[in-house]
């Protein structure tokens, strides 16, 4: 029994519905929506020079450093910020430059840790318990082919919805950002590689590679981030037999770890969950880690161990469960 | 004659409950077998093992020779099943539903569908979604896709259930076509005992996960207690003096002022009329009462109730 038939199947089935329709019109609503928020930004004004702009935020920034009002999370993140921006300033490089590449390569660091993982979610959690809830999991499972090929050929294809999702997402940021700034600056040169060492800004990692480059490395990580949510909310799917119950699990779960460093950033076992890791491409572009100490090796194993246990405990149960649905 | 489907000593437990209890029995190439019992006996959880779905605490089962614990792929590429209701992908058309099974075996499946779509009288609507079938072309689609395989055994779990007569007769004959013309065993699970009378060479009657009784559908039909007939006549308590004389029992039920049901065997009838006529009851008609899985069951549990 060849395995790509199967996974044609799967592939075909996750296409048909109308959940991966209602992903993609997501993705073009709310690149839509955050492009044309853009243009309408009231700051920002044609023709000023971006170096005045650039300096006039430092400003502020410091105005803010120097209050004392800011919580000590905050600050982490001004000092940086500041650090930053002046960074971009003394080698003569437009920190806040507007082109539709870059709206695209913006739209990996702002989607990888809630909206892929989402869109995964949203493929994931139903992929196997919505054949239990059709009943056709009696008929999935008595053909000759193995239980372990059914959920493998299930993974292959949410694999390459994620993978398409990720990469169509890419396509309509950069379509809509290009639309409204410009379709040209794949090869503008970015300052990548700032690190926040104990309190101090440090630059001595920070190199500058064409926009292209940085954004595939972004994309990849993104695209990581929510492989590795996919595969726990395959487990889900698996153990829960209820899109309903999968979906609500896994979106908690989200919403915790959006809520989470920034209630309780001194919780530091929290750098264990999956989701506090899930914004792998700030680390690449320069923010700040979530929680002091994490880096971007960290995260990844992390991810992967989380991702590896999931998938082998939706293995380990799929085979063994006798179906009485 | 060749054995297709053999099932030796199924067990299954759930928690400290024993829901099938040592159930053992052989199907030959061609043959139709009933597997009958009221809801809750046991047929589904027993169709789950032969099919895979769950695993049998103790026991064995082989199809077509291979043991289906051991040799899961090979075992079920000669099945075709039906577990429970027909379900199918709603959202894919009738024709992508069969194909996606036909994805699942080996290669020549596909060239299958145009001809058991005609067996099934689909081919007009093979094109439309599922989701706008009717319950009986749902059920045929699935027979269809049951039959992708050109299996050696099919497994069909209640599949009358929920269609109306005409579709319940197409059923059935199609069961009987591809048993005697094409030589495939057919396994079929039924709560109704008219159901498994009219389609079945043989049958297990299960109750409480044990076979009660297995044989040849005439022998065990023989145990069951005669037709009960309904006469309608007056005066009523003369015709139950005469029926009394004719009854298998000799007793005869008079139920309100014009009705008596008396056992009486089919040989007896012309004379039981002929003793009513000469005695001057007037007979208005005359009923017969099949009797039901219940009295079967009585038969053949003496006396312990479904």
């Amino acid at each position: 029994m060849k395995f790509a038939p199967l996974v044609e199947n799967e592939i075909l089935k996750l296409l048909k519905r109308r959940r991966f329709r209602v992903a993609l019109l997501i993705l073009v609503a709310l690149n839509g929506l955050i492009v044309f928020a853009q243009t309408q930004a009231k700051d920002r004004r044609p023709g000023r020079d971006w170096r005045i702009e650039a300096q006039e935020r430092v400003a502020r920034m410091q105005n803010w450093e120097r209050s004392g009002r800011l919580p000590k999370t905050q600050l982490r993140w001004v000092r940086f910020e500041i650090a930053r921006v002046q960074y971009h300033l003394d080698r003569n490089v437009n920190p806040d430059a507007v082109s539709g590449p870059l709206f695209a390569r913006a739209f990996a660091n702002a989607s990888s840790y809630l909206l892929l993982p989402l869109l995964a979610i949203l493929f994931a959690a139903d992929i196997v318990s919505s054949e239990f809830a059709q009943g056709t999991i009696k008929l999935l499972l008595t053909r000759p082919v193995g239980r372990a090929r059914v959920l493998s050929s299930k993974f292959a294809a949410l694999v390459a919805a994620i993978t398409l999702t990720v990469a169509l997402g890419g396509l309509v940021a950069y379509l809509f950002g290009g639309l409204a700034f410009g379709y040209r600056g794949w090869g503008a040169p970015v300052l990548a590689g700032f690190r926040l060492s104990g309190e101090t800004f440090d630059a001595a990692g920070v190199r500058s590679l064409p926009l292209w480059e940085d954004a595939l490395l972004a994309f990849g990580l993104a695209w990581f981030a929510a492989l590795t949510v996919g595969a726990i909310a395959f487990l889900t799917s698996v153990v829960l037999r209820s899109t309903a119950a999968a979906m609500g699990t896994m979106l908690a779960a989200l919403i915790a770890g959006t809520i989470l460093p920034r209630v309780a950033p001194s919780w530091e076992a929290q750098r264990y969950l999956f989701v506090t890791n899930l914004p792998l491409p700030d680390y690449y572009s320069g923010s700040p880690p979530p929680i002091t100490g994490m880096t971007l090796p960290f995260s990844v194993v992390v991810l992967t161990i989380w991702a590896v246990a999931a998938a082998g405990v939706a293995y380990a149960v799929f085979l063994r469960r006798d179906v009485l649905a | 004659m060749k054995v297709v489907l053999s099932a030796r000593a199924l067990t299954k437990r759930f928690g400290k409950r024993e829901v099938v209890s040592d159930v053992s029995f052989d199907l030959v190439k061609g043959e139709v077998f009933g597997f009958l019992g009221p809801n809750g006996a046991g047929k589904t959880t027993t169709i789950r093992m032969l099919t895979g779905l769950a695993r049998p605490d103790r026991g064995e089962i082989r199809i077509a020779g291979f043991d289906i614990a051991r040799d899961f792929s090979k075992a079920m590429s000669r099945v075709g099943c039906i577990v429970e209701s027909t379900d199918l992908y709603p959202y894919l058309t009738g024709r992508e539903n069969l194909l996606h099974f036909a994805r699942m075996l080996p290669n020549g499946a596909e060239s299958r569908i145009p001809e058991l779509a005609r067996l099934v009288a689909l081919e007009s609507r093979l094109d439309e979604r599922v989701a706008t079938y009717s319950l009986g072309m749902r059920q045929r689609l699935g027979l269809a896709q049951a039959l992708l395989g050109a299996p050696d055994l099919l497994i069909l779990d209640e599949p009358a259930n929920g269609l109306d007569p005409a579709g319940i007769r197409e059923i059935r004959e199609l069961i009987r076509h591809l048993a005697s013309d094409r030589g495939i065993a057919v396994f079929v699970s039924s709560h109704l005992l008219a159901e498994v009378e009219q389609m079945c060479d043989r049958v297990a009657i299960i109750h409480r996960g044990r076979t009660l009784a297995m044989g040849p559908v005439r022998e065990l039909l023989a145990k069951r207690g005669a037709d009960r007939l309904i006469f309608f006549a007056r005066p009523v308590a003369r015709a139950a003096e005469i029926l009394k004389t004719f009854a298998r029992d000799g007793a005869a039920r008079v139920d309100g002022d014009e009705n008596v049901s008396a056992e009486v065997p089919r040989e007896a009838v012309p004379e039981a009329l002929a003793a009513l006529g000469s005695a001057d009851v007037r007979v208005f008609g005359v009923e017969r009462q099949s009797s039901t899985l219940e009295e079967l069951f009585l038969e053949v549990t003496g006396g312990e109730t479904v």
